[in-house]
This record gives structure tokens, C-alpha cells and sequence, in this order.
């Protein structure tokens, strides 16, 4: 295998691949995952119960309120009572306090006012709960009463991981399967299309070469999305250097997968539909971090589960290279393992090529340039 | 008639080309087969409640029953020792809780006396901080309740305080959220194979061949149309049925998915006609589908989506089902999201088959 080749193949994505639409979603998704799931779906899986308050008479309430730990509070500034019964209805509060001009003094003078306080009928009993004993908490305060008990909390156990953060192998793992399997299988699928991979075979470059080229492509790419996806969630660990070599074993694997499947497709439709239907195998061990209580022993069936874990220890739990070494280890043998396959896959297009069973598209849509090839 | 029969054989084509192609037809039934599983696989009922492991010396029995009525969003699970509470809470006893409250065994004597006795709450460390706020909140109200002192405030009655229709053990599920939403998404994932199969046939040219016969523009515009119909709506439709959604509210169902077979069909002629490769088609597709999941998204967010998602194609589509399927909406009910709906289809498939038409006139 002449490196020089490779090499030559490689420059060539390299270079025309930025003019492909599709690695500018590889590059951009993992950002727009971050925002969509620190902005978005974080507050789908834990929403805070929801409170909105009219004060008419500038209660001490609701300066308490405002200052709820784990509660969204909403001042209707306007004092629009109507306005927040609607959305006490319409659930887009789980309850409505109104707070009449006179409450404070009210309750401070013992007259025990009405707790106009209106609950949404498609909220949670366990919100109204937290909403009604919070609001009676602060009424308490407010009135200057002396509860006849201390309380004291012990905390037992180590706090959980944020949501976010559970959701971070997720990010990881579209980073670097997009860039690392669809964008190489997509680019040789291409090549197959669009018959440059007769011209560059007609050339001194194997069949083994071009996809030796296409897998350090993903690498490159796949190491690139998987660092920027860290990078932007700021989650990289004590230990960087482990997590690169981490994301580098998980490169490599996506990318050894994806030529595999670009030199087995015979279009980018069926490629695509394989992406859609299949990724579910190499996906699925992101929802045991998203739901830590499901049994870990199933993610340990897939391969991804191998380079993600290592990089959730490494740049989540401040776990070290110690910790994680044998999952790293088994990555990379899977991924040695992976080797003989692409290979064989690499001969198998080549006996195809070589018996015109691979041939470009006949026909060109009239009045469109010639694409560059690769991706 | 002659017409009818040339639409005909082209729907019959695409859909024999459709089946002979065994790969995409598998994909197909696996993408049925992963749906249905996913919607099978989520939690059909809601965790409303917050259990709470309590050792409270001779008065659970009284907490319970307080608490344990409908709607009170607690479940009280009694032990015998304040130990046994704290081993509950750090998961080494047998029952496990995220949180418990250890009250002393001369709590209510004390209280009531007017000492001031201490009560312990136990609480796992990744327990959100209103549940801690609430527990010892509680806590401090029973003490009040015990040493005989009133609420501050008068509460009003229940059926006062209720806003909008009670659902307390009644909550929509996730999975009844997502089953509506799963049916969004075979929809949408219908745009992207329609505009695969359009843009096939304007690049193989097959498009060119059909017209030089005595099909007509307008023809084979009309089974383009009537076939990407088909294959969404009978999908939709099959889906539907194998989760159980059908069941609700069928006609209005079937109308509201033969709708949004017609919007996500135009929605794949322009794709289609636009894409002048795969990438182009799967690019063209994104751009759609991006702001048509934004409604389906806000579905799955308590309370009403802002002004802007209303006015988005998908919004009327989303609604129906979701109001259909997850709260039993009656067609007349949903007739408003209908016609947005409908209105929707009109604006696309004019669009669709304009830009179809022009690409074809082209070739």
C-alpha cells in the first residue's frame, strides 16, 4: 500500500470536501444539538413546576417567590387576572396566586385572608403539591410565625449528572457518526455515482488505497466534530489528551463502518436509507446515560459503547486514563477487528468495478455542471 | 376515462417499481416495525406522585391516610426506625426512596407542649431542589397542624380552585404525546421519498419517455400526486392502527392524515423538482422538514405554542392529531385545524406541482 497514494486521495477530499453541503451539517449539527438540547429538550425531560403571581398591592410574597429554588415564577406586571387564569387553564402555568392589595396585613393581623392561589387541571398532583406547600412556606415566613420544629436535611449520595450532560454522549455520538460513517460512505457512494472511482482506479492507486483515503478522511473529519462538540458543551476533563484518544478510537470506527456501507450501497438513496433504518444499532447506547436506571449490560452489546463510555468517564465523571483503559482497549480491538473487513469489502468492490456491475449514472440531468467528486 | 386509465398505470408502475425493489420495501417495514416498538417501549402512564419513606412513631398510619388520597401527589411508605429510613434513602435496605423523614418518637407530645423538636429529612443527592424545599416545608406545616396552630389563610374549595378540566390520574402519557407525533414523522419522512422517486425520474429522463406516449403533463403530474398521497396516507393509516390511535376518533383521524398525505406529497414535488442530486433532494428536504418539526416539538411542551409556530404548515396537522388521538377532540372540534390545513395543502401542492411542471417543461 503506497502511502503516497493515499495521501493524494486523502488531499483531494480535503480539499474539495468543504464544497459539500453535507459536511457543512456534519460541522454544524453537533452545535445545533447543543442548543437544541440545553435550550429545548432539557426542560421536556425535567420541568420545574410553573407559578404565576398577580400582586396587587407589592406583597412581600412575591419577592420570596422570585427567590424559589427549582420553581418557574412569572410576575404578570400588568396585575391581568384574567390573563394568568387563562394560562393556569390553557396549562401554560401549573398554578396562579393573586395576591390582593391588603394580603401581607391581612395574614400578619391573624384575619387569614383567602389563598387565592388557582391550580391548572392538566398539572402534575406532585407539582400542586410542591406549588401549594411553598406557597403556604412563604405565607408563613411572611406572617412572622415560629415553626415549633427544626428541620435537618441530610444529603445521602453523590448529586446526579444535569441533563444536559446525561444528553452529551448523544451530541458525541451525532458528531462523530456523521462525520466519521455518513460523510466518507457518502463521498465513496459518490465517487461510484459520478465514475471517478474508474478514473482514480485507472491511476497506480488500488481499489485498497482509495479506501484507506476515505477512512482517514472520517478520521479526520469525525476527530474534528467530536473535539468541536466537547469543546462547546465545555466538557473536557482533566484529562484531554485520553478524551482526543478516545474520540479518535470512536473516528476510526465510524469510519471503518462507513466505508464499508458506502463500497456495499449502490446509491446514496440506498445509502441513506441504510443510515435511517440501521444507526439505530450504533445509536441506541446513548439513552442508557439520558435514562442512567436501564440496565448498562445492552449498551455493552454495541461497539459505540466503547469509545462513548471512555469519553462520558473522562470528560463528565473526572474519571482518569485508568478508569477507562479497557474500554478503550476493547474499542480499538474492535476496531482492529473491523480491518480485514473493510479490506475484503475493498476487494469486493474491485471485483465489481472490475465487471462493470459499478457503473456512474447514465444519464445527467441536462444543464447541470459536472459535481466534483468525493463528497 | 382514457385519462384515468394512463393516471392509473402510472400510479400501478411506481408502486410495482416501489415493491420489486425488495430493499426499500423492507426499509420500509423496518422504519414501521422501529416506530411501533418505540411507541410500545415508552411509559403509558404518569408518575404523579412523590414517595416519601417516613418513620414518625405511631402517627403514619394518620400521615398516610392524609395524604395518601387521590391527588395529593404523596405516597407515604411507613418504617420502623429512623435507620431503616436513612438505609431506604442510600439504597441499601430493602425498599428504596429518594427521600425520608425521620420524626422523633416524642414529636407530637413535644409539639404540642410547644418544645421544639427536631425532625431529620433524608434526601438523595440528585433529588430537585423544590422536592427538598417542599419536604421540609411539610414538615414544618404537620408541626404547626400538631401544636394546633391554624393556616394563615383561608383555602378555598377544591372545585373553586381547579382551573379547566381535572386530569389527576388521568395525565397524558408520553406515549400517548409521542404516538401522534410518531405519525408526524412517518409523514415527514414520506417528503424526502417522494422527492427521491421525483427527482429519479427527472434524472433517468423517465419522465421525458412517459410524455412522448400519449400521457399528458397534467396526467402524470396527477399519479405523481395521487401515488406520494397514497404511500403517505396508507402508512399513516397502518401506523395509526398498530399503536391503537385509530380507535379514538377514526374519521376525523383518517381525514386530518389523507390532509397531511396532500401537504407533506406537494412539500416532496417541490423537493423533488428542485434537488438536482441526492444531496440536493436531502437538502431541500431538511429545509422543510426544520420548521415543520418545530410544531410537533411544541406539542410536547405543556400549554399553548407561541403565536408564530400557529402559522407554520404543520401546525393544523399536529393539532388535529394531537387533539384527536391524546384528548378525544370530535371532528367538528378540530374543523379550525382542518382548514388550516387544508389551505396549507392548497398553497404546497400548487407550489409542488408549478415547480414540477416548470423542471419537466425544462428537460
Amino acid at each position: 500500500m503506497s502511502v503516497s497514494n493515499v495521501w493524494q486521495v486523502l488531499r483531494k477530499d480535503l480539499r474539495l470536501g468543504p464544497r459539500s453541503p453535507i459536511l457543512l451539517w456534519a460541522l454544524v449539527l453537533p452545535i445545533v444539538l447543543t442548543v437544541l438540547i440545553r435550550g429545548v429538550f432539557g426542560g421536556l425531560f425535567e420541568s420545574e413546576p410553573r407559578l404565576g403571581i398577580v400582586d396587587l398591592g407589592d406583597s412581600d410574597v412575591t419577592a420570596a417567590a422570585l427567590e424559589l429554588d427549582g420553581i418557574a415564577v412569572t410576575v404578570y406586571a400588568d396585575g391581568d387576572i384574567e390573563t394568568l387564569q387563562q394560562d393556569v387553564e390553557n396549562n401554560n402555568l401549573d398554578a396562579g396566586l393573586i395576591l390582593q392589595p391588603d394580603f401581607d396585613e391581612a395574614v400578619r393581623s391573624g384575619a387569614e385572608p383567602e389563598l387565592q392561589l388557582f391550580i391548572g387541571g392538566e398539572s402534575l398532583a406532585s407539582d400542586r403539591l410542591v406549588i401549594e406547600v411553598a406557597s403556604i412556606d412563604l405565607i408563613r415566613g411572611m406572617s412572622g410565625d415560629t415553626p415549633p420544629v427544626t428541620v435537618e436535611v441530610i444529603v445521602l449520595g453523590e448529586a446526579g449528572l444535569d441533563l444536559s450532560l446525561r444528553m452529551l454522549p448523544l451530541v458525541v455520538m451525532y458528531a462523530v457518526a456523521i462525520a466519521g460513517a455518513f460523510v466518507p460512505a457518502m463521498s465513496l457512494v459518490g465517487e461510484k455515482e459520478s465514475g471517478t472511482v474508474n478514473a482514480v482506479l485507472v491511476t497506480p492507486t488500488t481499489v485498497h488505497e482509495f479506501m484507506a483515503a476515505k477512512v482517514l478522511f472520517g478520521v479526520v473529519l469525525a476527530t474534528l466534530t467530536g473535539v468541536m462538540a466537547l469543546l462547546f458543551n465545555s466538557a473536557f476533563g482533566n484529562e484531554p489528551v485520553a478524551v482526543i484518544l478516545s474520540i479518535l478510537i470512536g473516528a476510526l470506527m465510524m469510519a471503518e463502518i462507513g466505508v464499508m456501507l458506502g463500497a456495499w450501497a449502490r446509491d446514496a438513496n440506498t445509502m441513506f436509507t441504510i443510515f435511517k433504518g440501521g444507526a439505530i444499532l450504533i445509536f441506541y447506547p446513548v439513552l442508557f446515560y439520558i435514562w442512567p436506571n436501564l440496565p448498562t449490560w445492552i449498551a455493552q452489546l454495541s461497539p459505540s459503547y466503547y469509545f462513548l463510555q471512555p469519553i462520558f468517564e473522562l470528560s463528565v465523571g473526572d474519571r482518569s486514563f485508568a478508569d477507562v483503559w479497557v474500554d478503550l482497549a476493547i474499542g480499538l480491538t474492535i476496531c482492529v477487528a473491523l480491518a480485514p473487513f473493510v479490506y475484503m469489502m475493498g476487494t469486493w468492490l474491485q471485483r465489481r468495478l472490475g465487471t462493470g456491475m459499478v457503473s456512474p449514472a447514465e444519464a445527467k440531468e441536462p444543464g447541470s455542471h459536472k459535481e466534483p467528486a468525493g463528497v | 376515462m382514457a385519462g384515468g386509465s394512463r393516471i392509473g398505470a402510472i400510479v400501478r408502475k411506481d408502486f410495482t417499481a416501489f415493491t420489486r425493489d425488495r430493499f426499500y420495501f423492507f426499509m420500509t417495514i423496518l422504519g414501521l416495525v422501529f416506530y411501533v416498538g418505540i411507541y410500545w417501549f415508552l411509559p403509558d402512564t404518569v408518575d404523579e406522585t412523590i414517595e416519601v419513606g417516613v418513620h414518625a412513631a405511631g402517627f403514619e398510619a394518620l400521615l398516610g391516610g392524609a395524604t395518601q388520597r387521590e391527588g395529593h401527589g404523596i405516597e407515604v411508605i411507613a418504617f420502623d426506625s429512623a435507620d431503616e429510613v436513612e438505609a431506604a434513602v442510600s439504597g441499601e435496605g430493602e425498599t428504596t426512596v429518594a427521600i425520608g423523614l425521620s420524626f422523633p418518637d416524642d414529636f407530637v407530645a413535644a409539639v404540642s407542649a410547644g418544645r421544639v423538636t427536631t425532625v431529620t429529612v433524608y434526601v438523595t443527592g440528585n433529588l430537585p431542589p423544590e422536592l427538598r424545599a417542599t419536604m421540609t416545608g411539610l414538615v414544618r406545616e404537620i408541626a404547626f397542624a400538631a401544636a394546633g396552630s391554624d393556616l394563615p389563610v383561608t383555602l378555598l374549595a377544591q372545585e373553586e380552585v381547579i382551573l379547566g378540566e381535572d386530569r389527576v390520574g388521568d395525565q397524558v402519557s408520553l406515549q400517548d404525546n409521542m404516538g401522534p407525533l410518531l405519525i408526524f414523522f412517518i409523514l415527514m419522512v414520506e417528503t424526502f421519498a417522494l422527492a427521491g422517486l421525483v427527482a429519479s425520474e427527472i434524472q433517468s429522463r423517465t419522465v421525458t419517455a412517459v410524455l412522448i406516449t400519449p400521457v399528458r403533463m397534467s396526467e402524470f403530474l396527477t399519479a405523481k400526486s395521487i401515488f406520494g398521497t397514497l404511500m403517505a396516507f396508507s402508512q399513516a393509516v397502518l401506523l395509526a392502527l398498530l399503536i391503537g390511535m385509530l380507535g379514538t376518533s377514526p374519521i376525523a383521524l383518517l381525514i386530518t392524515l389523507l390532509l397531511g398525505a396532500l401537504l407533506v406529497t406537494g412539500l416532496g414535488l417541490v423537493a423533488g423538482s428542485s434537488g438536482k442530486d441526492f444531496i440536493g433532494i436531502l437538502f431541500w428536504s431538511m429545509l422543510f422538514m426544520i420548521p415543520l418539526m418545530v410544531p410537533a416539538i411544541a406539542a410536547l411542551f405543556p400549554g399553548t405554542a407561541a403565536a408564530w409556530v400557529t402559522i407554520l404548515p404543520s401546525y393544523g396537522l399536529v393539532e388535529a392529531i394531537v387533539r384527536t388521538t391524546a384528548y378525544g377532540d370530535t371532528l367538528i372540534e378540530i374543523l379550525p385545524f382542518l382548514a388550516m390545513l387544508a389551505a396549507w395543502c392548497v398553497v404546497t401542492f400548487a407550489a409542488g406541482l408549478f415547480t414540477l411542471r416548470r423542471k419537466v417543461a425544462t428537460l
